[in-house]
Parts: C-alpha cells; structure tokens; sequence
C-alpha cells in the first residue's frame, strides 16, 4: 500500500443522456432553451451524454458539443448504436465515445478525458441492458399452468393456452399460439419482448405496461411481437 | 396388466358417464374382460346408465374399507358376461378415497381383467385426481363450447402433472379427444366449435365425434348403453371409438350435415 499516490478503481455512475432526433442545432437549442428553463439549478454543469444514433453522418460534433456547454452542461462524450467508421470519426475528432452495444458488455464503460478534470475516471451505466439465459419449455402450456422464467427468457415449443400464465423476467418466445397471459419483462426490463406465432392472447405485458386482447386487433391472429416504445406498447408483424 | 383409463372432462354433463358406459360395453362385446369403475363418490351414476342400480349390494368405499371383498362388490353385467362393474357408493364422499388403497384395488382388479375403465367425477378436486392418478390412458372428453374446452384443457395440465405416471417421470398418460355432443349443423352456422378448432386448441390426438343425438338421452333413461343402439349415429359413433382404442384406423364419421329428406326430418335420425 505504500505505492499509492493513484489508484484506479472502476465506480459506477448515473449519468443524463441527451437523445438528439435532430442534428439541425437550432432545433437542439430550442430544446434546450425551454427544457432548461424548466429547472436551470438542476441542470447547471450536470455531466452529460449525448446519444447520436437517430442521426446520420451530417453532424458537427463540435457544434454539439459547443452548444450543449453553453447550457452550463458538461460534456462527456457521445454514445449510442452506431457503426465503426462512425465511432472512429469521432473518437478522430477528440471526443470521447461511450459504447452501448449490447453484445461485448453489460455494463457501459466510459472513460472522460476532457471537462471531467476531477474525476481521473468516470465509469458511466447509460443504459439498461440484460444478458439473460433461456429457459425452455417443450410442449403446450395448459390453462391454469404457470411457468416464471426467473432472470431468464422463456422460450415456449407450443402453445400457451387460454386461462395459462408465462412470465419472464427477460423475454418470451412462443413458438405456437399465444392465448393466455405473457408477462415479459417483470422485473422491469423496459427492452423485455414477447413473440408468437399466433397472437391470441388474453393479457401482454412488458415491464408493468399491458394491453387485454382488445388491443391487440391489429395483429390478432398473426405471427407477432410486442415490444415497448416510449413506455407504450406496440404491435409488430413478425414475417 | 391391464390398461387404465380413464374418462374425464373437468366439466359436468359433457358425457363421462354415458361415454364410460359405451366404450366399456363396447370393448366387452370385443371379447375384452372390462371392469367399469364409477369414481364419482356421492353421485353415484353409472350403475343407472349400465341399468344395473338395483342389483347394487357392496360398493367401492366399502371395498376400501375392508367391509366387502371385491367379489362381492362387482356387479356381472346381464348382456355381456366379460363386463362388470364397481359401482360407486351414494352415501359416502370422495375423502372416502386415497391413493393407496384405490392403488391396491386398482392392482388386484389388474390381474383379472384386460381393461379399467374409470368414470371420473367433474372438476379437479381430489376425487377426480383419484380417478387419474393411476391412469395409463386418458379419454377427454369435451364438448364443442368454450368453457368445456378451457376445462379440458385444465385437465389436461393435471394429466401432465398430478398423475402418477408425471410423479414417477414415466411415459406420460396417452391422451384421446372425444368430442361428445357435436352438431355439424350448427358448426356450419357457426354456434359451434369445429373439430379442427377443438383440436387445434387441445392439441391432442381425436379418439371419435360423437354426434348430438336423441338416443343418448333415451339409452340412459333406459339403462342401455347407447352402443347397444346400433342404428343410430351416436351408438356407430362409439364403437368407432373403440375400435380405435383397440388400434384400428377409422375414418371419422359424422363431420358434416347431412341434407334430410322429409320423411327423416319427420321421424328424426
């Protein structure tokens, strides 16, 4: 112990994510200017991460940055879903970039070099993310079953019958008919999905958010997924 | 040893009884030594559908009790000498049943006949429980309505699960649809289940349609087994479905309306 005028330990922190649907600054600063005017004190030097995915190529990242921190943001880095050439364009720049692909890692590393001068590093968890097992069940799930598919998804090979119960903590797959209640996501998972081959279900559910089977018309009777945008559910056809 | 099965729905008046009735007779005129079994402790019915009721002495809980022999309490049935029946008893409860002891009967009647046939009581409490536990095979018996299917279907779960065959990780009891009770015109109007919707939703081989008939109400209140009706479609009905249970291949019959001349809309069919 003697050795240690640094350390470098790993810390997890909560940090605000600016989602931009636009890159036309204009818009950003409009935004901007309404949503800081809400609360200014709550928003003063909060570190932020500003997520790009839903924009193409056209944006300056300088610009961005410029104008976030004439907010009296801090700027951290940029992060979302996004391709290589991308990310290495502006890791070129001098920004920082913080990963939120699902696949390498459930928890997002961020390391900030510039505004964050007290900090030697920053450990950023951006987004929920879930790396769950499957649970599979062979055969068709019978009124008054119920099958809890605890941190796991739930894979169903059958059908889930009228008055049956399915609930993941992940997601569920049902590879037959959908006719009794799928709660997927239970634990809170706002990504949770549930798919199936024929949509008949009494009950959906994705991290406390459900739809009875009058909702679900659009898709009644076809192969489907319900999966959660902006904390509403939708209806997708599946092939 | 010989094969169990059962006759269970999960919902009353579907037909356990008088389908327990019919296949049971039908198998004896096969040639098979059947025994009949009435499960259902406290309403007590099958010895009026075989037309045997007055003839009852001993029944199944005082067999269990050790206050009758086996002997004694089964009744030769008078048409078919390879048939009899346990009736079950009227004035005790289905508490009156445990596993053991059904298991010990089920075992000494095992060795003398070639088929146990068990009417089970409706819904899903102990007594019905009873009557699957030891089953090999199951015969569910639905009608074509929504709430007799979902009930079938709950039964079917237990089947999977509470049976003995599930407790002890053995082959899983074979499951037969029967669909009683089943009006193709009606389904054609579209009141009714179709087969296909029935079996699409249970998901389990069909064992026989039984068509919707006059002579089924008439054969119990005469304590004739309706197969013993051959003229008629429900009692050809029944004894494609024991053909069936004996291995044949049948095609089904009974599907689709038939277009009624006027003198048979006069007498009926």
């Amino acid at each position: 112990m003697a050795d240690a005028s640094i350390e470098f330990k790993g810390t997890s922190f909560t940090l605000s994510v600016l989602h931009l649907n636009t890159a036309r600054l204009v818009d950003i600063r409009t935004y901007l200017v309404t949503k800081v005017a809400q609360a200014p004190d709550f928003f003063h030097l909060v570190p932020i991460v500003v997520n790009i995915e839903k924009i193409d190529y056209s944006i300056d990242y300088q610009a961005v940055k410029t104008l976030i921190e004439e907010f009296n943001f801090t700027f951290v880095a940029f992060t979302g879903d996004v391709d290589k050439e991308q990310r290495a364009l502006i890791r070129e720049q001098g920004f920082s970039f913080v990963n939120t692909t699902k696949k390498d890692t459930s928890k997002k590393v961020a390391i900030a070099q510039e505004t964050l001068v007290t900090e030697a590093k920053a450990v950023a968890t951006t987004t929920e993310s879930h790396l769950y097992t499957d649970k599979v069940h062979h055969g068709q799930i019978r009124s008054g079953q119920q099958i809890y598919a605890k941190e796991q998804n739930l894979v169903i090979i059958g059908s889930v019958s009228a008055g049956a119960e399915v609930i993941a903590d992940g997601n569920i797959h049902v590879y037959g008919s959908l006719r009794g209640r799928a709660i997927a996501g239970a634990k809170g998972h706002h990504k949770a999905q549930i798919y199936c081959q024929k949509l008949e279900a009494e009950l959906v559910s994705i991290n406390g958010n459900y739809w009875l089977s009058e909702s679900m018309e659009q898709h009644w009777g076809s192969p489907a997924y319900i999966h959660l945008t902006d904390s509403e559910l939708t209806s997708s056809i599946l092939i | 040893m010989a094969r169990i099965i059962v006759v269970t729905s999960g919902k009353g008046g579907v037909g356990k009884t008088t389908s327990s009735a019919a296949i049971g007779l039908g198998l004896a005129l096969k040639g098979h030594k059947v025994v009949l079994i009435d499960f259902d402790i406290g309403l007590r019915n099958l010895d009026l559908i075989m037309g045997c009721e007055r003839r009852v002495v001993y029944d199944f809980v005082n067999v269990i009790n050790g206050e009758s022999t086996l002997n004694q309490a089964l009744i030769k049935d008078k048409r078919v000498s390879s048939l009899s029946i346990l009736p079950a008893s009227q004035t005790r409860d289905k508490d009156a049943l445990t596993k053991e002891n059904v298991g010990k009967v089920l075992e000494e009647l095992g060795g003398l006949y070639d088929f146990i046939v068990c009417d089970s009581p409706a819904g899903i409490e102990a007594g019905a429980m009873m009557a699957l536990y030891y089953a090999d095979e199951a015969i569910v018996t639905t009608n074509p309505e929504v709430s007799s299917v979902r009930d079938s279907d709950r039964i079917l779960g237990m089947l999977a699960s509470r049976s003995r065959r599930a407790e002890l990780g053995l082959e899983p009891i074979k499951e037969h649809l029967l669909l009683t009770r089943y009006s193709p015109k009606r389904v054609e109007e579209g009141e009714m289940l179709s087969v296909d919707d029935v079996k699409d939703i249970l998901s389990i081989p069909l064992l026989g349609v039984i068509p919707e008939s006059q002579a089924v109400l008439k054969a119990s209140n005469a304590g004739e087994p309706v197969i013993l009706d051959t003229e008629s479609d429900a009692g050809k009905a029944y004894q494609d479905v024991v053909d069936r249970l004996l291995g044949e291949t049948i095609e089904f019959r009974f599907l689709v309306a038939e277009k009624k001349g006027i003198f048979s809309r006069m007498f009926g069919g």
